[in-house]
């Protein structure tokens, strides 16, 4: 607000008249205070109105307008005075502007006052406005944004934390990285934002003004901050729920993973209440997430991102889940799950992983499944090669059960196993596997290793006697396998 | 401390500056000095010091319009009246005289009647700068007090104002002058020498010679610094005056008061503005707004060209002046007297500037 926006309501323009100081007209204008002390200090943006009769060969005008000057005021209006030229020309070399008037000078403030008030009352009026017209209810953004769309007259929506739409519309980009409250001028507007807040911002309400709504940007933020509690109240209540849900459903899982018996009355009227079943043929899965991912907050994207029957559940370090089958599956139908599961698992991008299990039947099936899926999924965890997805169909069997060997109780065995085979000279550790491998072909293992085949018999009856085993023994033979197999997989 | 001719020009400047604009035309009564002296004669001005204690000492001067001091010329015996009107009440006879204003007429005009009547004459005087009223004498300021008082006017008439508060005396005073010729001789009860020390300005004639010797050692047209050296004061501005306005101030008790006026003019240096308000006196001085100098120090407006001192009587617009301040008498500068002359006394709101 300026003075010359003060000097243009009619009643001013009718009454005021400007005697000098015309340069300071555009100074900010902040307020309108009357003064009946002569040695008034006035305050930045005040234009200061002389309520008493003053002569206009006072010299305190003189004065006032000096401390106007230095205080960075805006201007001083006297009744009904014809100051002294020393005073006009001081108000024209400080540019402060000098006015007078026959009117009563506060009929003259009070109006200056209220315009200066409107901004604030335009401001109040749409915040109760905004207030009443949200609530105590909890509204879903879409609603959020009707309501505001419907009170400023402009393009409303909120953004997810991306700032992908997930309501209503707007051209405008939010700077996502600053969570504060934004102002941004856009091609013939200003684009408001404010940040939904839970731990950082988990939404963002903007509002897009223009044309002549532009003009209001200063007065809406209030509304924005309002609109936004709203939607902060709404997630807040929906991650309620949420939470409650997950940890239910959860629990229901633990229950179902630990079942060695029949399931009982109670849990099976648990599962009937979640909408899962229990019979028929489970194919499960299991996506692993870092620990930063809130899993919580997104099961519905996941969910939705693997667009299959399944059930999914917070569990672990990410979900578990299952399809349920009426009947065994083909191979052709659990292949073609698996694919549909990859390709959701590609769309997804939270650096997961993703583990399938085989096809089991039954609750006991059920936890069988998981438990393959869940053991794929922490094989899948290390294998980019594989897109960081495994399927145990019979070929990831073999890899899980090699897997397996590597894992911290069975490797220190195989060590503890192979030890003597170790501490002598002659490569009697990949001598004792490549044998093996090549089912006891003293050739094929010369061969394999390059040596003489009268060396591969040497070394052969030394490892006997070393490890004092009869390497014709199947259960001898296959512990034995493993373990060179383990410790030459952990030395590579 | 002796005055011979040759002093006349630069007491008459010394006093005029003291006048701070004030004080009356010292033109008359720098002819009826200087053809006093005309001869060789020298008048012998003594300190307080140097009386006997119990000397009783007159105050004098001119009171009222000065303007008409010199439409309605003097008959040559109005002082004697007033003086030998206070000795008559008083009983007591006078020894020597001084004068009640140094700035202005009244730090000329007792040195010529003390030659007259002969008496002695004190350096010392009960303004010590250009005052206008009775009741801001240095001896009512100390409360000694300005009754009785005797006043003869050029038509004959003489009156004793016997008791009386100051502001009572004042105000019969002024009561007088608007019935009689508008200027009186005035003569106040003697004061024993002993005692001037207390209730007196000291030294203000062997002063006001000193400035004005002073400043005519620096010529006309002086450089600022220089002007300001001479002086022991500071110019606050030298530029054009760029409008004189006059109006009436607020009278008291009917009666209308004295003249008010301001003065403005635009700094040749800066273009700064410079406001004197005045009444008899020049009493404040606003740079931009700003109050930078006031009364009690000595506010005085200098032509440019001559460097003779322009009371407030006759500033007029488009004169080139150099406005200067002079320090205030030590006396004014003690809280117990400051109120008396502070801007308020004259119904200036506005705090002394430069007085701590």
């Amino acid at each position: 607000m300026s003075l010359r926006r003060v000097l243009a309501l009619p009643s001013w323009a009718e009454h005021v008249r400007l005697l000098a100081g015309a340069a300071g007209l555009d100074r900010p204008l902040a307020t309108v205070q009357a003064t009946l002390d002569a040695s008034h200090r006035p305050a930045p943006g005040e234009l200061t109105v002389v309520a008493r009769p003053v002569a206009g060969t006072d010299w305190q005008i003189d004065a006032l307008v000096r401390r106007c000057a230095d205080a960075g005021a805006t201007g001083v209006l006297l009744p009904g005075t014809e100051p002294l030229t020393a005073s006009r020309l001081l108000a024209d070399r400080l540019a402060v502007p000098l006015l007078t008037t026959g009117a009563p000078p506060l009929d003259l403030l009070v109006e200056a006052r209220l315009l200066l008030a409107a901004p604030e009352i335009d401001r109040a009026n749409l915040l109760l406005a905004t207030h009443r017209a949200l609530g105590d209810r909890l509204r879903p953004p879409e609603e959020v944004v009707a309501v505001v769309r419907r009170l400023l007259r402009s393009p409303v929506a909120v953004l997810d934390d991306r700032g992908a739409p997930l309501a209503g519309e707007v051209t405008g980009r939010v700077r996502l990285d600053e969570a504060v409250p934004q102002r941004t001028e856009v091609d013939g507007g200003v684009l408001l934002a404010h940040p939904v807040l839970l731990q950082r911002p988990a939404m963002w309400l903007a509002a897009e003004l223009r044309g002549t709504e532009a003009a209001r940007a200063d007065v809406v933020p209030p509304a924005l901050a309002v609109a936004a509690g709203a939607l902060q109240r709404w997630l807040l209540a929906n991650r309620l729920e949420l939470e409650r849900d997950a940890r239910s459903r959860t629990a229901l899982l633990g229950d179902l993973l630990r079942l060695d018996t029949e399931p009982g009355a109670d849990l099976r009227r648990r599962v009937a209440d979640a909408g899962w079943r229990l019979g028929g043929w489970h194919v499960g899965l299991h996506i692993g997430v870092p620990a930063a991912v809130d899993t919580v907050a997104r099961t519905q994207e996941v969910m939705r991102a693997l667009d299959v029957d399944a059930v999914v559940v917070e569990h672990g370090d990410g979900w578990t889940g299952w399809v349920t089958f009426d009947h065994e599956p083909t191979a052709e139908r659990v292949r073609s799950l698996a694919t549909r599961l990859q390709a959701a698992h590609r769309t997804l991008r939270l650096g997961a992983h993703m583990g399938v299990g085989r096809p089991h039947p039954r609750p006991e099936g059920l936890a069988a499944t998981v438990a393959e899926a869940l053991d794929a999924a922490r094989l899948a965890a290390t294998r980019p090669e594989t897109g960081h997805f495994l399927h145990v169909d019979q070929l990831g069997m073999a890899q899980l059960l090699l897997e397996w060997t590597r894992t911290d109780t069975f490797e220190p065995a195989a060590r503890a196993l192979v030890a003597p085979l170790r501490s002598v000279p002659g490569d009697l550790v990949r001598t004792l596997s490549a044998y093996l491998d090549a089912e006891s072909s003293i050739a094929e293992t010369a061969t394999v290793l390059g040596v003489h085949r009268n060396t591969v018999a040497a070394r052969i009856a030394r490892i006997e006697q070393l490890l004092g085993v009869d390497l014709s023994r199947p259960d001898e033979r296959l512990a034995l396998h493993l373990a060179s197999r383990a410790v030459i997989l952990s030395d590579e | 401390m002796r005055i011979t001719a040759g002093d006349v020009a630069a007491l008459e400047r010394g006093v005029a500056l003291l006048g701070s604009g004030g004080g009356g035309d010292t033109v008359t009564a720098a002819v009826l000095l200087r053809q006093l002296l005309s001869d060789g004669r020298a008048l012998v001005v003594s300190s307080t010091a140097e009386l006997a204690p119990s000397a009783r000492v007159v105050p004098i001067g001119v009171v009222g319009a000065t303007a008409a001091f010199t439409e309605k010329l003097p008959g040559g015996g109005e002082f004697a009246a007033a003086v030998a009107a206070v000795e008559r009440w008083t009983g007591e006879r006078a020894d020597a005289l001084m004068s009640i204003e140094i700035g202005g007429l009244n730090g000329l005009l007792p040195l010529v009647v003390a030659d007259q009547l002969g008496l002695g004459y004190v350096d010392a005087d009960l303004s010590g700068r250009g005052l206008p009223r009775l009741d801001q004498f240095s001896v009512a300021a100390t409360g000694r007090g300005v009754a009785p008082a005797a006043l003869a006017e050029p038509g004959g008439q003489v009156v004793v104002l016997a008791a009386g508060s100051d502001a009572v005396i004042e105000r019969g005073t002024r009561a007088f002058l608007a019935g009689s010729g508008g200027w009186a001789a005035f003569a106040l009860a003697p004061i024993p020498a002993g005692e001037l020390a207390g209730c007196t300005v000291p030294g203000t004639t062997s002063g006001a010679l000193e400035l004005g010797r002073r400043v005519l050692a620096v010529g006309e047209s002086p450089p600022r610094d220089a002007l300001e050296t001479a002086l022991a004061g500071s110019v606050l501005a030298r530029g054009r005056v760029l409008e004189v306005a006059r109006h009436l101030g607020p009278g008291q008790h009917g009666s209308p008061g004295f003249g008010r006026g301001s003065v403005t003019l635009a700094d040749h240096r800066d273009g700064g503005l410079l406001r004197l308000e005045m009444e008899n006196e020049y009493l404040l001085a606003l740079r931009d707004g700003t109050p930078v100098a006031s009364t009690p120090d000595v506010l005085s407006v200098l032509d440019h060209r001559t460097g003779v001192p322009v009371s407030c009587d006759a500033i007029r617009t488009g004169v080139e002046v150099d406005v200067v301040r002079l320090a205030a008498a030590p006396f004014w500068t003690d809280p117990r007297w400051l109120p008396v002359v502070r801007p308020r006394a004259y119904g200036i709101d506005c705090d002394p500037v430069g007085i701590g």
